[in-house]
């Protein structure tokens, strides 16, 4: 075996040291992805209905990654010391809890509120650990991490996939740049060969006829059915969100989830041809769902800083838990009920009472945006309740259970066209803007404006949360070993002059790396009309020397003129084909204009 | 100015190989003929497997363009494949590739008759191979008419690699759908 693996480092690796370190990494990291289980659950999809598909488990699995990391922070940071630090727990457990959150669970660690605000230290005269620092410091190293991650991803995705709407080729990129290579099941390479087929005739039927020019009466219809269908979204989330408002102030304790399936639009049935009118539809489906999230979870986050924290409870911080644990659990069931009815039943409708409609396919989108909203109501949580991230975590991994054996009974491959890569990137800048800032803006109102409840959780008798950091350095001051923690503090992160700088000194970088961009965009125009150009001149210049060469062969008879003639053809050919491989060359530097102009079609 | 044939060394050496993933990809090399392929490579045999073994294997023997792509990375473009080859087809075609790499093997794999130019009768028999040749000869046609105008920039009737890779660039799937897990 040894010999093995040295002939194939061999051959695989060149041996010099820097490469052994390389080697060494990547055996770790392959190591590692080996032993994620998924790798041939992935395959086996990837197989079977292509990438698009893939992308939502690959999407699901890496915010699980979110949640784990969170859970173990949280856990091995807040949670362990508290046990050591841990008050009886008086009530009693049914089986309620499990549902509602409350009851036996209000006193244990899964909420804020019975952790202690106490310096805990179980040896006499050794180190202690400061419940209160823990906390607000695990938190914000948290949200900080997955605020840096978040940046890289999306600024990597839109490097690679951002492209220009106008520019796109259609019919070429259709044809040679999206035949799907990780599909290897026999059935499913059929299927997509007969969808290629489906979009090349539709193409082809387009370009035969003339553009759609739709009737008055037509025009207005459509106008009016969008219109109508905008409005009753628009009134749907404004209902949902003033009835989950009212709720709420009267305290009940049911919220209407129900708001949820105004997501289950029936599609109508579109004439054939209309490929660019379904995506435009897509979209505006996706962008009502988000729509109503965003605002039914505005209005709870507004319920709850502004009525419950004020309000006279007695631990306002577990009430927001429970209420988010409730929403998690309810949305976590509502995931499960969608699938079963949106996929199973719909086969069954579909195979057996209305045979037309046939097999369902698996909605992406709206099932990304059920993410999202699940990871968005996870981050709002963890402050309120540090073991969120756990029971999301299981709930994920039961999710993609049974998305992925619902998936494989029921569905078939998608037919539609979906720019995965597009997507993605729109689908992590969603999970970036409106919820990851808003979850930062919500935390940050918590813990910077909101006074914590008198008689429970860590921060109890504070005038904020954000106080015991402020008091911390102000103990500090007395030490001189750490003056420059103090210094950095007052300096830099509460002093509004360095944030100022700051801002208008990335503000300048911006804009210099704006005008950059425009000038390569110019310079990208005229070095495309540049090769045009070219080629049209050497094709003027073959068409002249072929002339020349033919009244050459028939004048030969008649003297040398006709040579030199061909020999100034040959030269002005010989200077236009230098100077057509020069362009064509730079363009393929690397380093000439920056990863060379093809890359940089924006 | 022909292009060469294969990538200059440069381009190559930069895409990540890692131990294990050549250990995975020489057991199932191997496991396509285990009686050909011996355990001990550190004299180099020189094995080559017969392209109907290649053909065969699960993540291949559906794809349209399985022939195209063996002879693609075969050392004399017959399709059958040393170990080498096989290595090399696998980590291009795996998702650590750079874009351009991935652009460069694409276009030779619908150059059908190796010229460096992607013409008409290439473009041709990659719809054929697409559409299991179920469309007329006409519509064929203009279909291939169409894709050679969108996507010829210096108008020589041919899709050359420079006219390739600028299409790729604009279409972001393709690093997702030119791949194949192994």
């Amino acid at each position: 075996a040894e010999d093995l693996v040295g002939s194939l480092a061999n051959s695989c690796l060149s041996s010099s040291s820097l490469q052994s370190f390389r080697r060494f990494g990547n055996t770790l990291t392959e190591h590692f992805h080996q032993l994620q289980p998924w790798h041939k659950t992935l395959k086996i999809i990837g197989a079977e209905f292509g990438t698009s598909v893939l992308s939502y488990f690959i999407f699901l699995k890496w915010l699980l990654n979110f949640n784990i990391f969170s859970f173990l922070i949280n856990f091995g940071f807040i949670t362990i010391p508290q046990f050591l630090a841990a008050e009886p727990n008086n009530l009693s457990f049914t089986g309620l809890e499990l549902l509602t959150g409350a009851g036996y669970f209000q006193q244990t660690v899964l909420y804020y509120g019975s952790y202690t605000n106490a310096t805990i230290s179980k040896v006499e005269n050794s180190a202690s650990y400061n419940m209160q620092l823990a906390y607000i410091f695990t938190v914000g190293t948290y949200f900080v991490i997955c605020f840096l991650i978040l940046l890289f991803s999306m600024a990597r995705l839109f490097s690679r996939n951002f492209v220009n709407p106008q520019a796109r080729s259609v019919n070429a990129s259709k044809l040679l740049c999206t035949w799907d290579f990780n599909i290897t099941n026999e059935k499913a390479v059929k299927l997509q060969q007969k969808n290629l087929l489906t979009q090349i005739k539709e193409g082809l039927t387009e370009l035969n006829k003339e553009v759609q020019n739709f009737s008055v009466m037509e025009r207005v219809v459509r106008f009016a059915t969008h219109l109508i269908a905008w409005v009753a979204s628009l009134a749907a989330a404004v209902a949902a969100c003033a009835g989950v408002y009212f709720l709420s102030i009267n305290n009940l304790k049911v919220r209407p989830e129900f708001a949820f399936f105004h997501t289950v639009v029936v599609l109508p049935s579109l004439p054939p041809g209309m490929d660019q009118l379904l995506v435009q539809l897509l979209f505006l489906l996706l962008f009502r769902n988000i729509i109503l999230k965003i605002s039914i979870v505005g209005i709870l986050c507004y319920y709850w800083l502004n009525i419950v924290a004020t309000s006279e409870s007695q631990c306002w911080e577990t009430l927001v838990g429970q209420d988010i644990y409730r929403l998690v659990l309810v949305d976590f069931i509502f995931c499960l009920l969608g699938s079963f009815f949106g996929e199973f039943l719909r086969r069954i409708i579909g195979t057996t009472v209305c045979v037309s409609l046939g097999l369902p396919e698996f909605d992406i989108g709206r099932n990304v945006l059920d993410l999202i909203y699940a990871q968005t109501l996870t981050w709002i949580g963890i402050l309120f309740s540090p073991l969120l991230p756990g029971i999301q975590m299981i709930a994920f991994l039961i999710v993609f259970f049974v998305k992925k054996v619902s998936l494989m009974r029921n569905c078939q491959p998608p037919c539609k066209v979906w720019r995965t890569a597009q997507m993605m990137t729109s689908f992590i800048f969603l999970l970036f803007c409106p919820s990851f800032l808003g979850v930062l803006s919500v935390i940050g109102v918590t813990v910077w404006r909101l006074k914590p409840s008198e008689e429970c959780g860590p921060f109890r008798g504070l005038p904020s949360m954000y106080a015991a950091v402020a008091e911390w350095i102000q103990m500090l001051e007395s030490y001189t070993a750490w003056k420059w923690v103090v210094w950095i503090y007052h300096n830099l992160i509460s002093s509004e002059l360095f944030f100022f700088i700051i801002s208008t000194f990335v503000l300048v970088v911006t804009y210099l790396y704006w005008q950059i961009i425009q000038a390569r965009r110019t310079m990208t125009k005229l070095l495309h009309n540049q090769i045009i150009n070219a080629g049209k001149d050497k094709k003027f210049l073959l068409q002249k020397l072929q002339k020349v060469q033919r009244s050459k062969r028939s004048s030969s008879a008649l003297g040398g003129r006709g040579q030199q003639v061909s020999l100034t053809a040959q030269l002005l050919l010989f200077n236009c084909l230098v100077q057509v491989h020069g362009v064509l060359q730079l363009c393929k530097q690397p380093a000439g204009l920056g990863k060379g102009c093809a890359s940089n079609f924006i | 100015m022909r292009w060469k044939s294969k990538p200059p060394c440069s381009q190559k050496s930069q895409e990540p190989t890692s131990l294990s993933l050549c250990l995975r990809l020489f057991h199932r090399y191997r496991d396509l003929a285990p009686q050909l392929v011996p355990l001990d490579y550190t004299d180099k045999p020189a094995v080559t497997l017969p392209y109907e073994l290649i053909g065969s294997m699960p993540e291949l023997k559906d794809n349209p363009f399985r022939q195209r792509i063996a002879e693609v990375f075969s050392e004399h473009g017959d399709g059958n494949m040393t170990l080498d080859d096989f290595l090399d087809m696998f980590s291009v075609l795996s998702e650590m590739a750079p874009r351009d790499l991935k652009a460069y093997y694409a276009f030779k794999i619908y150059d059908f008759n190796n010229d460096d130019y992607i013409c008409k009768s290439d473009l041709e028999k990659t719809v054929n191979k697409l559409t299991r040749n179920e469309l007329t000869p006409e519509e064929i046609s203009l279909v291939c008419e169409k894709v050679i105008y969108e996507a010829d920039v210096d108008n020589d009737g041919k899709l050359s690699l420079a006219d390739f890779q600028h299409m790729i660039v604009r279409a972001p799937d393709f690093l997702s759908t030119f791949h194949i897990r192994i």
